[in-house]
């Protein structure tokens, strides 16, 4: 084939899809534009493309109507039940002609344009080129190379074996050899030590570590080092990245604007890190994070162990989709795709990451190019369906499950008791203490809710005092269960929310004045919270709800959530109403006493606090006079507002008169007092036991097997014929056995399919668990080469690009499956090889022949990874924080609108796995070094060479900082010897020592910039900064060669 | 050379040996491929427009005013006399409501509407100085789309697909046409100082595109661009200094890899960088524009201040040959769900002047013929109130406009039923609208691809969304 000569690179994908395919047309000077009559059709670019739009749909790999596919080469060669269908050279007597041209196909649908069937014409009269010579008698997918079961692969003769180390190398010499080629000699230790060390750690080699390995003279010394590589804990972060990458790891939930916090996600994460860094058999891997619950046996009502905790955490792989559900707004059919995308964003990621096939065209109608039906789509939705039940949804939220063993739920609620009683008894005393001497106030309203056949009537009202019209509507129903509702049970004010839309709130019957007379003067309302909801909302100086009355403001609504500031409304509800701000600072929690004090500030500014357990807290807001006429208080209900209070209280400062009677001695005492009870709470507060972890696992929902259907054209209400679980039909073993039948064992809470599927995938010696092998050592190929054997790492199917080497792939993935799935042994495998050691400088030769290493006639030319670049230059800087696992390390967005992780803030120097993943806020620096922001997931980066990558690496914060600390680095462990000094620097960023040229380059420099800094201060470091900063801008640091 | 649009980009490609990066750069910086040599990146920047057209273009830049909420086009391009007539009363037949708890009656808009111009094409009083431009501008009352929730509908208009992750407009026509300006991004995104639209950054990603095709944000304030500024402890000289040695470090590593076109890029990319260092100031700096085109503008107003800068530096930007800006409001400030009428007097007051006055200023400098200007949001609103006042999101008509590069001035373009509810006359989809904007560029939307999944995937997906040139909106 014409493009075969630059097949390999990250752009033969383009060459060969994208250009060849459509932008050829109006680029290529070897051929007329379209414009131009009389052009011979392309197979590949014209006639492929229309029969797949037009006829695929049942001569396809799904559909073979007459048993013919017309989305394969082999396919149009091989013909249908009626013979052969193309007669090269005479459309008239080939049946592919002779249908279209009579429009008795495609059948039911327009016929072709006269310019469809003039393509076809031609392209058969020409002599329908493009098709291959020979196909054989299989069927499509047992054709096809990935789909077919794992075969023993022998190697190929080579003459030249003088550079052969292992196997791999065989393979690729024997392609070298045909061109004349052989692989290069080693590369310089140097070169080795840090090659190694990136490929496996993402990090350079520290000086110990290259200094051990340079004096290490044996043979085995660097078989050693590779060793040393693989049993450190920064491989298992490396190599655990390139799997979340492809699980579509993410600490937010994605879908929405609103992209809210996974907290939990951060769990798995630690998992995979352990797991690869444990070197765990990873089909084992797999057949946990598809089935971890089932294969622990999980129910909620056994405690777990902590070995079905691990379990359950690797099941989080299959709720790394986008889920926006938990902020899902809009009619029924919009909540219903909200959810159904939660399952078609999981089969997406299983289909690149485990299946190497695009799944998601199935979900619409019969695959295209790939032999997936539409059946074969809903039967793998299926598999996931009981976890992910459409029609008995759990939110995010609510799948999250405490984890913890037996006897840590024991000790933890003894200690929680134990705490609990404690702060009781303090509370006691304080209440007890200030009921004996009560703060000096006028207390205005009271309601503890308590008195025997109380009702919420007696106080409360739905209409605000002096205004007939309701709060909002329905209304409110007052002592009542069924919402909007409020009651009183057990003591307390229950406010129950009915999910209905809009605004409501109930009143106080009395009103108040909300504005104190003289300046220092105070009102305030404060109540218990005691339970929560993630919203929960109060008003003050209510009266005129329904907006009736020109220009009445009052209805300040305070909005407030489980945590950050409480907002505040100003005419709420309505649309001249305004939200000057929020206020306070902790969240609404149960079990504390809130309330807000408006206090005169004098000249008309009226101040509101929160106050949060008897404490004034920042952020403060400031409303006029008319802001707050005479009314109500009460509590709103909106928007899942459920909660309950008790103790609901407004009270004002006592009047001048007053207070002047109480004498200052007694005010000192009380202050005194209170501040020790307050410190006693705080402390205990402090000492509370942690909450139980908890975790965010996938479990089925229910034991019973739900109903599944097909999707008409993929449209969530249209159902279609039901389907069971099951996997992909073409990967069936030819015995066509059932693999999802009767459960494997007994499981109380589970269907057992995804089970099921987890066995089924990695059963040895199949065609599923030959593909997993294949996509999976591909994976990794293009994680050590930057390219995969078949460069489509995602896509193994019929629309993927052929491997450049099938054997050395097809032997390697045997490799994996006869060797316990050991990832560490491949790695071996691939490091120990002379491809992996060989120079990465070209001869003349090998870019004649092999202009674009598709045959590794030389080591790639690598930039860093985004992430191998930022932990790199904290690693020389010294500053790399190496603390393993745990929850994420924030980022923000910065007032430039750049994400950054502050510098000061904790964590701010760990390895970049540890920053948050949130998709909407990817890290600046990283993004811009190509790594993702994850919608679903990714397995392949684009390597870009863009100018914003010049600019972060000259001017950014992080890299004039991270060039300071290494210039002090290096001061402090060179201060006198400038000279050593500077070949340290150069050994350590670029892993060699510097050339001639080079070295006296940055002697000039060194001796310009210290000129200009001559008399400034810390003139030395600042000379040795702007050093380390081109040093750490330099293509030689940027690359592993 | 047979091709009359230029020379042969695979060829080139197989000469040079480029990797996609220091390609796609390569393509940015200069799309005319005849200026590049074997050896890579050519230091001639100067060349012109590039030569990659499918067929003759009618415009090659476009400006789009990004309305986020979804304009009340019943209260603003599409009078309803019937929605007068039926004010209050229930509405009869099947509606698409979102919020569909608050489901009102009829809503007649508060707002009258008046001929205007020579076309006398019907305009809200909420559009005095729009309407001075009717003359100049296509208005469509008959866009629709497929989803009424706000993120899913932002894909939809910028890149054709509910879900996230596809590449936005703006990345395929900077993929299409490259940059004419080597020292300025070819897709600014002028973001609102108020802060991110909804759906954020994602409404300019170039997502399986490569990054390079990435809208850029600029913001407002002295660091328009991340990390653009030097750091103010080196002076000219400490950083001249710096680009010396790093040249030379970067020379003799080249040196060891002969023909890398990537690492000569990267090389390229530096002097770019610095480049970019002086262009940008100099394309935000309005302190050369004169007083009378700062009043049109409305920089003289508070209330016009913000909008009306951003919309000069829209102008600034095309003359530069930027390819694609974008401008964005914080939030979307146009999802009037309560208080309609109230919200549009204030979103007016704050877009109509500068929108309409960037259509003048580019006509007076004769840049309208080339460029487009898009004035619109995701989809319309529906003909009852939410609520008491409110009115919820529709998908099923929705106005925009489109003044200058080539499409048909004083012309409206579809119709929608007599309550303003559905569009029933020459009805344009979002990917109808996408693929006639490539057309206008010289770009055919079939044929603009870029290998997805293993097949070609472009912006209008034809086999999906059956998406068509409309060619009459076009002059």
């Amino acid at each position: 084939m014409r493009l075969n000569a630059f097949y390999w690179r990250p752009f033969d994908f383009i060459a060969q899809v994208g250009l060849g395919f459509l932008i050829i047309p109006f680029l290529n000077s070897t051929e007329p534009p379209i414009s131009q009559a009389r052009v011979v059709p392309e197979y590949q670019n014209q006639i492929a493309p229309l029969l797949k739009n037009r006829c695929v749909r049942c001569h396809g790999p799904a559909k073979q109507d007459g048993k013919l596919n017309l989305a394969l080469g082999a396919g149009l060669v091989r013909g249908g039940k009626n013979g052969k269908i193309i007669q090269p050279g005479s459309p008239d007597s080939s049946l592919l002609w002779q249908h279209v041209s009579d429009n008795s196909m495609p059948k039911g649908e327009p016929p072709l344009t006269p310019l469809e069937k003039g393509l076809i014409r031609q392209w058969i009269e020409s002599g329908a080129h493009g098709l291959p010579l020979t196909v054989s008698a299989l069927p499509d997918g047992d054709e096809h190379w990935a789909y077919q079961k794992g075969k023993p692969v022998s190697l190929p003769a080579v003459k030249n074996k003088a550079r052969i180390r292992t196997p791999i190398d065989v393979f690729l010499q024997a392609r070298l050899e045909k061109k004349g080629l052989t692989l290069l000699p080693d590369a310089t230790k140097y070169a080795l030590i840090r090659r190694v060390s990136f490929a496996l750690c993402g990090l350079p080699p520290s000086l110990k570590e290259t200094e051990k390995y340079l004096k290490d003279q044996s043979p085995k010394a660097y078989e050693t080092m590779v060793e040393g590589y693989l049993s450190s804990p920064q491989y298992g972060e490396r190599w655990g990245k390139f799997w979340l990458d492809a699980a579509g790891y993410a600490d937010s939930n994605g879908f929405f604007n609103a992209d809210t916090d996974r907290p939990l996600a951060w769990r798995y994460r630690d998992f995979v890190v352990d797991t690869i860094n444990k070197d765990l058999p990873f089909d084992q891997f797999l057949r946990e994070q598809l089935a971890g619950d089932e294969i622990a046996r999980y129910s909620p009502k056994t405690p777990l162990s902590s070995e079905g905790i691990r379990l359950l955490t690797a099941t989080h792989y299959l709720r790394n989709s986008p889920d926006g559900t938990d902020s899902s707004d809009g009619n029924e059919d919009e909540v219903r795709a909200d959810k159904y995308a939660v399952l078609e964003g999981t089969v997406q990621i299983m289909g690149s990451s485990l299946f190497g096939i695009t799944f998601q065209c199935a979900r619409c109608h019969n695959h295209k190019f790939e032999p997936v039906s539409q059946a074969d789509y809903y039967r793998l939705q299926a598999i996931l369906y009981p976890a992910f039940n459409v029609e008995k949804w759990a939110y995010p939220r609510n799948r999250d499950i405490v984890a913890a063993t037996a006897s840590e739920i024991e000790t933890h609620k003894a200690a929680l008791s134990q705490h609990e009683e404690k702060l009781a008894k303090v509370k006691n005393l304080q209440r007890e203490w200030m009921q004996k001497n009560p703060e000096p106030r006028t207390v205005l309203f009271q309601d503890d809710f308590d008195l025997k056949n109380q009702t919420v009537q007696m106080l409360w009202s739905t209409s605000a005092p002096g205004d007939d019209a309701p709060l909002g509507l329905p209304l409110v129903q007052l002592d009542s269960q069924k919402g909007p509702a409020v009651n009183i049970t057990s003591g307390g004010l229950h406010v129950v929310e009915s999910g209905a839309l809009g605004d409501r709130a109930i009143s106080t019957k009395q009103s108040f004045d909300w504005t104190p007379d003289k300046k220092g003067d105070w009102i305030q309302v404060r109540f218990d919270l005691v339970r929560g909801a993630p919203y929960v909302g109060f008003l003050i100086a209510l009266g005129d709800y329904n907006d009736k009355k020109d220009k009445h403001k009052g209805n300040i609504l305070f909005d407030g959530a489980e945590s950050g500031q409480a907002k505040v409304y100003v005419d709420y509800p309505g649309p001249d109403g305004s939200q000057p701000g929020a206020i306070g600072e902790s969240g609404y929690k149960p079990g504390k006493r809130y309330g807000v004090r408006v206090t005169n500030r004098g000249k008309g500014a009226f101040e509101l606090t929160q106050w949060v357990e008897g404490n004034p807290e920042k952020n403060t807001l400031t409303l006029k006079e008319s802001d707050l006429p005479n009314g109500g208080f009460g509590f709103a209900l909106c928007c899942g507002r459920s909660y309950v209070v008790d103790n609901v209280v407004v009270e004002k400062s006592l009047d001048a008169l007053e207070a002047a009677k109480i004498p200052a001695v007694t005010r000192d005492l009380r202050q005194a007092r209170m501040a020790e009870f307050s410190k006693m709470i705080q402390d205990l507060e402090k000492a509370k036991p942690v909450p139980l972890t908890k975790l965010a696992p996938v479990v089925d929902l229910s034991p019973l097997v739900p109903g599944v259907f097909i999707l008409e054209r993929g449209i969530h209400k249209a159902r279609g014929e039901k389907v069971n679980p099951g996997p992909p039909s073409a990967l069936l073993e030819s015995d066509k056995t059932d693999p999802f039948g009767p459960k494997p064992f007994d499981l109380t809470q589970s269907t057992g399919s995804r089970f099921a599927l987890a066995q089924w995938i990695t059963k040895p010696k199949t065609r599923a668990s030959s593909l997993l092998a294949r996509v999976t050592v591909n994976r990794w190929w293009h994680n050590h080469f930057g390219r995969g054997i078949a460069s489509t790492v995602d896509n193994l199917g019929y629309s993927g690009s052929p491997p450049s080497h099938p054997e050395l792939l097809e032997w390697l993935a045997g490799e994996l499956a006869q060797n316990g799935w050991s990832q560490k042994y491949i790695h071996r495998l691939i490091l120990h090889s002379t491809a992996f050691r060989q120079s990465g400088t070209p001869t003349k030769e090998s870019l004649l022949a092999d202009e674009d290493n598709t045959l590794h006639s030389r080591f790639p030319l690598r930039r860093l990874d985004a992430e191998s670049l930022r932990d790199g230059m904290l690693f020389l800087s010294g500053e790399l924080d190496l603390v393993q696992g745990g929850p994420y390390v924030p980022t923000s967005r910065g007032g430039d609108g750049e994400v950054i992780v502050p510098e000061a803030s904790s964590g701010a120097k760990r390895r970049s796995i540890y920053l948050q993943q949130r998709r909407t806020q990817t890290m600046g620096m990283l993004e811009i070094f190509d790594a993702p922001s994850i919608v679903f997931n990714c397995t392949v980066r684009l390597p870009t060479t863009v100018p914003l990558q010049s600019l972060i690496l000259l001017n950014s914060p992080f890299a004039r900082l991270r060039s300071e600390a290494f210039a002090k680095r290096l001061l402090n462990e060179f201060p006198e010897d400038w000279n050593a000094r500077l070949g340290q620097a150069f050994l350590l960023v670029w892993g060699r020592s510097p050339s001639p040229g080079e070295e006296s380059a940055a002697k000039e420099f060194l001796l310009a910039q210290s000129r200009e800094y001559t008399g400034k201060p810390n003139s030395e470091v600042r000379t040795w900064t702007d050093l380390a900063n081109m040093l750490l801008a330099s293509n030689a640091f940027l690359y592993v060669e | 050379m047979t091709n009359p649009f230029g020379p042969n980009r695979r060829s080139f490609i197989r000469r040079s040996g480029l990797s996609l990066g220091s390609l796609a750069l390569a393509h940015l910086l200069n799309p005319n491929w005849a200026t590049l040599s074997s050896e890579g990146v050519s230091p001639d920047f100067s060349a012109g427009p590039n030569a990659l057209h499918h067929h003759r273009p009618t415009a090659d830049a476009v400006i789009s005013l990004f309305q986020h909420g979804g304009p009340s086009q019943m209260d603003l391009f599409d009078p309803k006399p019937h929605l007068t007539r039926m004010d209050g009363k229930p509405y009869q037949g099947e509606l698409e409501v979102h919020f569909t708890g608050q489901k009102g009656n009829v809503l007649a808009s508060p707002f009258r509407f008046h001929k205007r111009g020579q076309s006398g094409i019907e305009l809200s009083e909420l559009l005095p100085h729009t309407s001075g431009i009717v003359d100049e501008m296509t208005l469509i009352r008959s866009v629709v789309t497929e989803s009424v929730d706000h993120e899913s509908a932002l894909r939809l208009i910028h890149s054709g697909r509910f879900q996230a992750g596809d590449p936005s407009w703006g990345s395929w026509v900077t993929y299409g046409l490259g940059s004419a300006n080597q020292n300025l991004p070819a897709y600014v995104v002028l973001s609102d100082p108020g802060g991110l639209p909804v759906d954020g950054t994602r409404n300019w990603t170039s997502g399986w595109l490569p990054a390079l095709y990435q809208g850029t944000a600029f913001r407002p304030g002295p660091n328009p661009v991340a990390n653009l500024a030097t750091p103010a402890d080196l002076s000219p000289l400490l950083r001249k200094n710096q680009m010396r040695l790093l040249e030379k470090f970067n020379r003799e590593h080249l040196g060891r890899h002969p023909q890398n076109a990537e690492l000569q890029s990267r090389i390229a990319n530096f002097e770019t960088a610095a480049r970019m260092q002086t262009a940008v100031p100099e394309a935000l700096d309005l302190s050369g524009e004169d007083q009378p085109t700062k009043k049109l503008y409305g920089l003289d107003n508070p209330e016009t201040a913000e909008y009306g800068t951003r919309c000069l530096i829209a102008r600034r930007l095309v003359e530069r040959g930027v390819r694609f800006v974008q401008l964005f409001l914080a939030g979307q400030p146009w999802d009037t769900h309560s208080g309609n009428a109230a919200a549009l007097k204030g979103l007016c007051a704050r877009t109509d002047q500068p929108s309409a006055a960037l259509v003048h200023d580019l006509k007076q400098r004769g840049l309208l013929e080339r460029t487009m200007v898009l004035w619109g949001g995701e989809f319309g609103r529906l003909p009852i109130s939410q609520g008491k006042d409110g009115r919820d999101h529709n998908r099923h008509a929705n106005s925009l406009w489109i003044a200058g590069g080539g499409f048909k001035k004083g012309y409206c373009h579809g119709k929608t039923d007599d309550l303003g509810y559905k569009a029933v006359e020459n009805v344009v989809t979002v990917h109808d609208l996408h693929a006639t904007l490539l057309h206008t560029l010289g770009l055919d939307h079939k044929r603009l691809t870029y290998p997805q999944d293993g097949r070609p995937g472009s912006l209008t997906d034809i086999v999906v969304t059956k998406a068509e040139v409309v060619r009459g909106l076009l002059a």
